[in-house]
């Protein structure tokens, strides 16, 4: 008999109770990652969407983008090593658009490669958001840096950096906008061990974009939030087991009496929070997923499948550690425990 | 015939560094087709005897012979499966299961005693014992809407329904009035008889000692006889 079933459809304003309230906290956990991916999208897509491998920078410029500076003959010797390696360099600053309005975007350029777009001196190509604010292809673009004009040749989707869409620009002008001659960055794709090299400091993707100001805080922030809401549904099927479990001691005394077995008890109990986590996390994955196909486009909230999946798995571990601690009362009840206190 | 055995048992309760021995070697035996009674002064040990007898708790020394087996030397799931298959039980209060009907709280001791029988055999079962206590009217009832004598009857239905060896019975009849407790008496009784039970009972009340083959009486932890 299933008597999980039967509790639940005799009390169902009980568990529907818990249900919307493991269904908030779940929804309100998807929208916060959704937010922490899409902004960190918004942050660092240009580094994120780079395949996995090392990222070089100069030792001296203990971890600062802007400081760093490859030695030239350093940055020759590395990319004669890997053919796939790419020198490069990011500058935050400003375009203005034909109306003289000023964009603030992160200038890029690198050596000639297929992971970064390379164009022609006096060229331009812009993130796909630029689009949007009303820039065309053919444009021209000035820079109070730059004595010539940016022709707009085309756009890429989904390059920013430091929240700002990326402008990729000709080595030649970036010399002259920065007055550099050196690159800041070296990014050598592929999982192979990295370079020793004492002028140099390797970092792993992960490492990298949290030498990124902001990029760090924002996450370990919105994470945070995230854990928290994991841990305090965790708790809050505790409570409300446990608190469901005091009330039904004298229940499972007699269970246990007419020779109910303890595992029936716990499989009942589990039963439940299984249903009910999955009915809850059901809802909730349907309206933010909803939500991240209607989420306008400047709000940046990019919740994936995966990480939805993976979230839902947590949701049911915890649910089941937070049942099943506060079920640990049900091991102790003893048979006698309701006949000797009275009417269940 | 002899089913049942209480050999020597004692029970010893320690209440911090007060040893008090509620049981002093208690001495019993049990016959089939035979309704016990357990008479004596609040205090003197009935329930103790009943429980420890019944499997619900350990001895502390002695023996519970019953089936060629001794249930102090028994497990924890050796006890429970016994239980569940060869005893039933009836207290003061029916305890039954808020959540199931009173067809459901039958069903769920057939679960339980693990019977072999198939859903149709079940179920004519089912509408046989409540015929038998008088409860096939509230079949689809829940606990909360039946009476107490409603609901000590279906106790007793659940307490008989997987068909066991011996009943025990600890002041069934307490909380009801005294024309309800008769019936339920009458019931016991009945029952016994007809399906050939052991039963021990304990109770207070006088009246309902007609109704028994045997009568026990417990004296501060010893059984006097009668
Ligand atoms: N778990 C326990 N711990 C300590 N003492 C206990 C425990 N259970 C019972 N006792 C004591 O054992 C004695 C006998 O209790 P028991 O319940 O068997 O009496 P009884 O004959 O059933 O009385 P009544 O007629 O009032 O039900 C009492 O003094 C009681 O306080
Ligand atoms: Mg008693």
């Amino acid at each position: 008999m299933n008597m999980a079933w039967k509790e639940m459809k005799k009390n169902k304003m009980r568990f529907m109770i818990l249900g919307s309230i493991v269904f908030l906290v779940s929804l309100l956990t998807f929208i916060i990652s959704g937010l922490a991916n899409g902004l960190s999208q918004d942050n660092a897509a240009l580094i994120k969407d780079l395949p996995d491998g090392q990222f070089y920078m100069s030792t001296e410029a203990e971890q600062t983008i802007n400081l760093s500076k490859i030695d030239t003959d350093v940055q020759g010797k590395l990319l004669n090593k890997h053919k796939e390696a790419v020198a490069f360099s990011i500058q935050m600053g400003f375009l203005n658009d034909e109306d003289e309005k000023q964009q603030s975007v992160a200038f890029v350029t690198s050596t000639e490669s297929q992971l970064f777009e390379n164009v022609q001196k006096g060229e331009v190509v812009l993130d796909q958001s630029m689009q949007d604010k009303g820039i065309q292809v053919g444009d021209s673009l000035t820079s109070n840096q730059y004595s010539g004009k940016f022709i707009v040749k085309g756009f890429s989707d989904q390059k920013k950096f430091s929240h700002a869409p990326v402008a990729f620009i000709n080595t030649e002008d970036y010399r002259e906008m920065y007055r550099a001659t050196e690159m800041q960055l070296i990014f050598v794709p592929g999982k192979d061990s990295p370079d020793a090299a004492k002028e140099l400091e390797v970092f792993t993707k992960k490492e990298f974009l949290n030498t990124i100001s902001s990029y760090k805080a924002e996450q370990t922030s919105l994470n945070m939030i995230v854990w928290f809401l994991v841990v305090i549904s965790g708790m809050l099927f505790g409570i409300f087991f446990y608190l469901m479990n005091v009330q039904k001691m004298g229940l499972y005394g007699i269970l246990k009496a007419i020779g109910v077995k303890t595992r029936t008890l716990f499989k009942m109990m589990w039963t439940q929070m299984i249903f009910i986590t999955g009915m809850a996390l059901m809802i909730s994955i349907t309206l933010s997923q909803v939500l991240n196909m209607l989420a306008p486009k400047d709000m940046p909230f990019h919740l994936t499948l995966e990480t939805t999946r993976q979230l839902s798995i947590v949701f049911f571990m915890i649910g089941f550690i937070g049942s099943t601690i506060s079920g640990i009362q049900i091991k102790k009840v003893e048979p006698l425990h309701a006949i000797q206190r009275g009417e269940v | 015939m002899t089913l049942f055995t209480i050999d020597n048992v004692r029970k010893t309760f320690t209440n911090g560094e007060v040893k008090e021995e509620i049981l002093k070697g208690v001495n019993l035996t049990l016959k089939e087709g035979e309704l016990t009674a357990l008479v004596g002064a609040s205090g003197s040990g009935k329930s103790t005897l009943l429980t420890i007898a019944a499997g619900l708790q350990s001895a502390s020394d002695g023996k519970i012979l019953f089936e060629g087996g001794n249930l102090t030397e028994m497990n924890g799931d050796q006890v429970r499966k016994i239980r569940a298959s060869k005893f039933g039980f009836v207290f003061q209060f029916a305890h039954l299961v808020p959540f199931l009907t009173v067809e459901e709280q039958l069903l769920l001791m057939l679960d339980v005693s693990e019977s072999k029988i198939n859903k149709t055999e079940q179920k004519r079962g089912i509408d046989n014992i409540l015929t038998l206590v008088g409860m096939d009217h509230r079949k689809h009832a829940y606990p909360s809407t039946l009476s107490g004598g409603e609901k000590q009857r279906v106790a007793i239905a659940r307490a008989i329904i997987h068909k066991p060896k011996v009943l025990f019975a600890d002041e069934p009849t307490a909380s009801l009035d005294s024309t309800k407790s008769r019936d339920v008496m009458t019931l016991l009784r009945d029952l016994t008889k007809s399906l050939n039970l052991t039963t021990l009972m304990v109770t207070h009340d006088e009246e309902i000692l007609s109704n028994a083959d045997r009568i026990i009486k417990m004296s501060d932890g010893l059984v006097l006889g009668r």
